[in-house]
This record gives C-alpha cells, sequence and structure tokens, in this order.
C-alpha cells in the first residue's frame, strides 16, 4: 500500500549519522509526488538534505522551523525517477494450516503469478518493488499460460514433504545374489531406469533458467523433479550392483530415442513428451518392476520412484491441460512433435530386445522354460496397459478421445 | 568520418572509456555520427579545442571559464548534468577542534584539495576569504593529487576527509558532492565531524565549443544528448557512471564566483 504523505521524527541526527535510515524507507512507503516531511533539530541537515535531494532526484520543497527548540520541518518531494513498481504489497498475514505448517501453495495464493512477466525485473522476486532501468534478462519463458499451470505450488509442497533417501530407506542389507538369470534381468533392468532417468533430469534442468523469476514455483518444482531424478539415478544404480551384479546393454534406440527428447527447445512440448508421454508410461513400466519383483527392497525402491513420477506426470498433465485450454494451437503442434519424433524412430527399431527379453526373464521369474512363456504373456499385457494408460492421460490432458489415439499410437515404442 | 562531432574528455578513470564508447553509440542510433579523444588533462583539452582541433570539450568549471574567458566570452556552452548545478563546498571540522564559527579557523590546520580543484581548494578559499577569515592566519595543509585533472578524481577530497578523521587537521574543505555521498554510504562518523560552513552555490562541469562550431552539429549533439534517459536501461548505465539523472541546458551564472576567484591575485 502507498501512502501519500509520512511524516518522520529524525531528532538531532545529521544526514549520514541515521537520518538518511529513517527517510529513504519513507520515501519508499509514498507514490512519486508524495510527500515525507522530516523533523529535525540537525542544524546542517537542510544544506545537506538539499543536496541529497537534488543527487537522487527528489524535489527538496523547503524548510520551516517549527517550535522554540529549533526543530526544523523539511518538505519532501518523493522523484518521479527511480520509481518502484509494482505497487507495494498489502501485506496481508498468511494462512497458516490446521498443523502450523505454512505451504507454498498459500504464498502463491497471496501473490499470484503474473498474466505476463517482464524480463527487466530480473531476479527481483514477484511482489518486490522493482525499480525501472535495469537490465533485461535473458529468460523466454513469460507467459504464465505456457509456464504456469495453477496447482504448481500445491505439487512443490507435496515433492518437498515426500523427499526420501536412496542410501537410508530402502533394506539393502536384505538384498542377496539371484540366480544368474534373475540377476541378469535386475541388472539389464536397472542400467535401462537409470539411463531414462538421466535424461529426466538434463530435460526439465535446462528449461529452469528460461524461465521468468516470477514463476519461481515452477523452477523450484523442476527443482525438486530434479532431485527426484537423481535419487532414482542412485537407487537404480545401487540395486544393479548391490548383491555383485553388474549393469546391462545400453541400446542405440534408447541413445536415440533420449537425444530426441534432449534436443525439444520448446518447454511445454519437451513437458508433453517427457512427463506426460514419456514419464507417464514409465510409470507402467515401473508399475510392472513392482509388480514383479524378485525381492522387497527391490519392489520397495521401485514404489517409492513410482510415487516421484506420479507426481512429474500430474504436472506434466496440469501444464499441458493449462496451455491447451489457453492456446488453440498447441494440439496441432504437439501432433507434429509426436510425428516427428516416430518419424526419427521407425528408422532405429521397437523395443530395445534385451528390455523385452529382461522384462520376460523378470515377469517368468526365471528362465526355465515352463515359465518364459507366461512372461512373455505379461509382457504383452504390459504393451496394451501402456497404450490403455496413455489414452487415459492424453484425454485427461485435454485431448478428444480421437486424438488421444492419434498421439498414442505414434508413441514411441520404446517407451520413453 | 569527417562529419562526426569530435568531442573531448579527460580519462580521469577508466571508466571513461566505456562511458563515452556508450555514449557514442546512443549518438549513432540518434543519427549522429560522433567520436570523441581522450586527454590525459584539462590544460590540453582546452587548448586542442582553441586550436580547432576537436569540436566540443566536456570540461570542468575551471576549464569551462579558462574557456570563455580565452574566447572573450564567445565560446558556446552546450549542456550540463543535473549535478553539476548549485554545488557547494563544505567547511568540515573535528568537533574536538573547539571551531565555533569561521574566525575560528585563525591557528589552526585547514586540509585542502588540489591547487586546480574548483569545489576543494579555489572556491572555498576564495568564498573564506570574501567571508572576511585571513588565510594567511590558517595553517593550509594542501592535498595536491591528480593536478591537471582539475578534482575530477576526488582523491584529494577523500584525502582531506581521512585527513580530518586521523587527526592530522582541525578543519577541511570538500565539496558537497563527497560530502553528501559518504554520508549516505555510511563511511562519515557524525560524532567526530561536523559542518562548520557551508559556500554560497556555483556550477559545475559544461560541455564547450567554439562559436565557429556549424549551428547542425550544435543542434544535433544537443539533440542526442537531451535523448538519454534515465528509465532506458542502456542509458541509464551511461549516466549511473557520468554521475547523473539527467542532462540539462547550460547556465552561466553558476560561474560568477570561479570568474571573480580567478582574477584575485595570489590564489592559485
Amino acid at each position: 500500500m502507498t501512502l501519500s504523505a509520512v511524516a518522520v521524527d529524525a531528532g538531532e541526527l545529521p544526514l549520514g549519522g541515521g537520518l538518511l535510515t529513517l527517510l529513504r524507507p519513507a520515501l519508499l512507503r509514498v507514490a512519486p509526488g508524495g510527500l515525507v516531511a522530516v523533523l529535525s533539530r540537525d542544524r546542517a541537515a537542510r544544506d545537506d538534505l538539499q543536496r541529497w535531494c537534488q543527487v537522487e532526484h527528489h524535489g527538496f520543497l523547503g524548510s520551516e522551523v517549527v517550535d522554540d527548540r529549533g526543530t526544523q520541518r523539511h518538505l519532501i518531494e518523493r522523484g518521479r525517477l527511480g520509481v518502484p513498481r509494482p505497487e507495494r504489497e498489502a501485506g496481508l498475514p498468511l494462512a497458516l494450516q490446521e498443523d502450523g505448517h505454512l505451504l507454498a501453495a498459500t504464498v502463491l495464493d497471496q501473490a499470484p503469478f503474473p498474466e505476463h512477466a517482464d524480463p527487466h525485473t530480473g531476479f527481483a522476486p514477484r511482489g518486490a518493488q522493482v525499480e525501472p532501468g535495469g537490465p533485461p534478462y535473458p529468460v523466454s519463458l513469460l507467459d504464465r499460460a505456457h509456464v504456469a499451470p495453477p496447482d504448481v505450488a500445491r505439487l512443490y509442497d507435496q515433492a518437498v514433504a515426500a523427499q526420501w533417501d536412496a542410501s537410508r530407506d530402502i533394506a539393502w542389507s536384505r538384498i542377496t545374489r539371484l540366480p544368474d538369470a534373475l540377476e541378469w534381468s535386475v541388472g539389464q533392468l536397472m542400467t535401462f531406469l537409470a539411463e531414462n532417468e538421466l535424461s529426466a533430469l538434463y530435460v526439465p534442468s535446462k528449461f529452469i533458467p528460461r524461465l521468468h523469476p516470477h514463476f519461481a514455483e515452477v523452477g523450484m518444482f523442476l527443482a525438486t523433479q530434479v532431485a527426484d531424478e537423481a535419487r532414482h539415478i542412485d537407487v537404480f544404480l545401487k540395486r544393479a550392483r548391490v548383491a555383485g551384479g553388474s549393469l546391462g546393454v545400453s541400446s542405440v534406440t534408447t541413445s536415440h530415442s533420449l537425444l530426441s527428447l534432449l534436443q525439444i527447445e520448446d518447454f511445454t512440448e519437451a513437458e508433453f513428451m517427457l512427463s506426460v508421454l514419456g514419464e507417464g508410461t514409465f510409470i507402467d513400466l515401473l508399475r510392472f518392476v513392482e509388480r514383479h519383483a524378485p525381492d522387497e527392497p527391490t519392489f520397495e525402491l521401485v514404489r517409492r520412484a513410482r510415487a516421484d513420477e506420479a507426481r512429474h506426470v500430474h504436472f506434466g498433465l496440469s501444464h499441458v491441460r493449462h496451455a491447451l485450454a489457453h492456446d488453440a494451437g498447441l494440439y496441432g503442434r504437439l501432433e507434429q512433435s509426436v510425428r516427428r519424433r516416430a518419424a526419427t524412430m521407425s528408422a532405429v527399431g521397437g523395443v530395445p530386445t534385451p528390455i523385452q527379453d529382461a522384462l520376460v526373464v523378470l515377469a517368468a521369474g526365471g528362465d526355465a522354460p515352463d515359465r518364459i512363456s507366461r512372461g512373455h504373456e505379461a509382457f504383452r499385457e504390459l504393451l496394451h496397459e501402456m497404450h490403455d494408460n496413455r489414452m487415459h492421460r492424453l484425454e485427461h490432458a485435454g485431448f478428444s478421445a480421437e486424438q488421444a489415439r492419434t498421439l498414442s499410437e505414434l508413441h514411441t515404442p520404446n517407451f520413453m | 568520418m569527417s562529419d562526426a562531432i569530435l568531442l573531448g574528455a579527460v580519462a580521469y578513470d577508466a571508466k571513461v572509456v566505456p562511458i563515452w564508447e556508450g555514449i557514442r553509440e546512443h549518438f549513432q542510433s540518434e543519427g549522429v555520427p560522433m567520436d570523441f579523444v581522450l586527454f590525459s588533462n584539462y590544460e590540453r583539452q582546452l587548448e586542442l579545442l582553441l586550436r580547432g582541433h576537436i569540436d566540443i570539450a566536456w570540461n570542468t568549471p575551471l576549464a569551462h571559464v579558462r574557456c570563455k574567458a580565452a574566447t572573450e566570452g564567445q565560446s558556446l556552452s552546450l549542456g550540463m548534468r543535473d549535478s553539476d548545478r548549485d554545488f557547494h563546498a563544505k567547511i568540515i571540522v573535528r568537533k574536538d577542534a573547539g571551531i565555533t564559527a569561521l574566525a575560528g579557523l585563525a591557528g589552526k590546520r585547514l586540509a585542502v584539495g588540489s591547487r586546480d580543484s574548483t569545489q576543494a581548494r579555489i572556491l572555498p578559499l576564495h568564498f573564506l576569504r570574501e567571508a572576511g577569515i585571513d588565510l594567511r592566519a590558517v595553517a593550509l595543509v594542501p592535498f595536491d593529487t591528480d593536478v591537471g585533472k582539475h578534482g575530477d578524481t576526488g582523491t584529494s577530497e577523500l584525502h582531506v576527509l581521512d585527513a580530518l578523521r586521523s587527526g592530522a587537521v582541525h578543519a577541511g574543505a570538500v565539496g558537497d558532492l563527497i560530502w553528501v555521498l559518504e554520508q549516505a554510504a555510511g563511511r562519515i562518523n557524525p560524532s567526530e565531524l561536523e559542518v562548520l560552513w557551508t559556500t554560497p552555490g556555483f556550477d559545475h562541469c559544461m560541455f564547450d565549443a567554439l562559436p565557429t562550431l556549424a549551428p547542425d552539429k550544435v543542434a544535433a549533439f544537443q539533440r542526442a544528448l537531451f535523448a538519454m534517459r534515465w528509465e532506458n536501461p542502456t542509458h541509464r548505465r551511461l549516466l549511473e557512471l557520468e554521475g547523473l539523472k539527467q542532462w540539462m541546458p547550460p547556465r552561466e551564472e553558476g560561474y560568477a564566483s570561479l570568474v571573480a576567484a580567478l582574477t584575485a591575485p595570489d590564489l592559485l
């Protein structure tokens, strides 16, 4: 809230000995052109204030003696240069949760995202009074509709509360070496999972510095996503090696697929490809590994990773839904992007065979011939489940049933 | 290149290069070709202005008054900074020196700045003499640093303040800009130092040109100069470096005291 006039009693304080410490904040409380009256008994204050006002471009309107103790009242008009914007915040207290917690979502409610952000405000937090004339920052994500879904702060709150520790929270001591075929299968799957999670760490990272800082909650959420991916890479590679196993094969198909994700330069498109299609399908894959996990700690670590991934998918869905609602041309661009990627991927083959084999062996619980066919069946079911769930997610994101079918069928057979 | 306005400035600090590079770029964008020459001192700059080697000189008050004198008042004044108007000099005293009036300076040590500094030497001494102080009775402690730069670097004023803080002198003369800026930055201890006296006002720097400068160049120079805006981030960086918020039209009355001081004998 800005005021039209403020009075400051500076007593005997000289300009550099405290008077300015009282005057400068008082000037920030009035609008440009507003008045600050300074009461002072320092005899040098008049000259010093006059010169200081000139240097700072405030108007010095004059002085008068107001009592018989020699107190002078100096009248200063706040200058029109160096005007902070926007207006000062209302300063209402933030509502706490019943348990006393203070959520980022509550702060966002009180200090909402702007529709459009100005690169000249730099790293000034949203709501700060920004002096004009600052340099433009090299940020390109400036529009709320394409950047900041309304529930991002709530997702950030959930993410922060759900952090876990890949060293401490998994019962590593209860993992023993599996029969060779199963041990190989686990090593191969963990290699694939970690490889995909590395891409999921890189892709959101590159968009954080492009976000306008007024959408900080988006960057904060992406930071939790990056931290989640770091933990997943850690936990998957530990699982592969903990009982003396080793990593499996990284296929060219996977490498091509993940590179095409990394090369997407549009934030909404990248969120759609990575979080809605990629991580959405990844969740189905994790659920499959969870269902067929050879031991309880493996089940647990995959379950935890899946819970994190669900949050990323939620953010991606929310982002795309929000953007689709504000941008009629978006569906066309996303479909084009999926088609482009499918065209590239068709040249490099389907699900990498080491992954297919590892999933079958895992579901079969080993390589006994009589069980392998059951494993094959489970794998085929997984592919159907992935397609069905993709359709659901796409419809949830705001696509029509037909659009959803088209996109899902085009989606890379490499899962991500 | 021959159409370009050639401007002279004194390189009193490394920042002078980016200031004029930036202003040159601004002038280009306004369609006013301009280039600059940097001098190491104001005497050389004035000499080459008078010889017609440069079109415009960014002059200190001392160089401006000398330029006026050398052209018998015919030189053109083109513009100044907002901060060049209404300068004052301050006589600062140590609180423990027991000086309560100007007459109390007699027999005391008074630090002053460089002999070519308008604000820290020439005018405070001139105004003290006009106020009836016999300077022969005051022990002047001069700090002649950066002579030729006419006090631009401010180093001699900072030496004056240091001498006051250390107790080496009882009183000192500085410009009010340094005095206010040092206070605003929290570097003055108010229990140690206070203002004894403020001189009458005077003006500071000025863009000077010979009366023979083509009128279209004068107009183009002023148009581009006054088009600089504090609200423009590119301009603002330059204005901050040069120490102003706004370029102002010229005025001459602020130099009368300096003219008087320079015609008085034995001051320099």
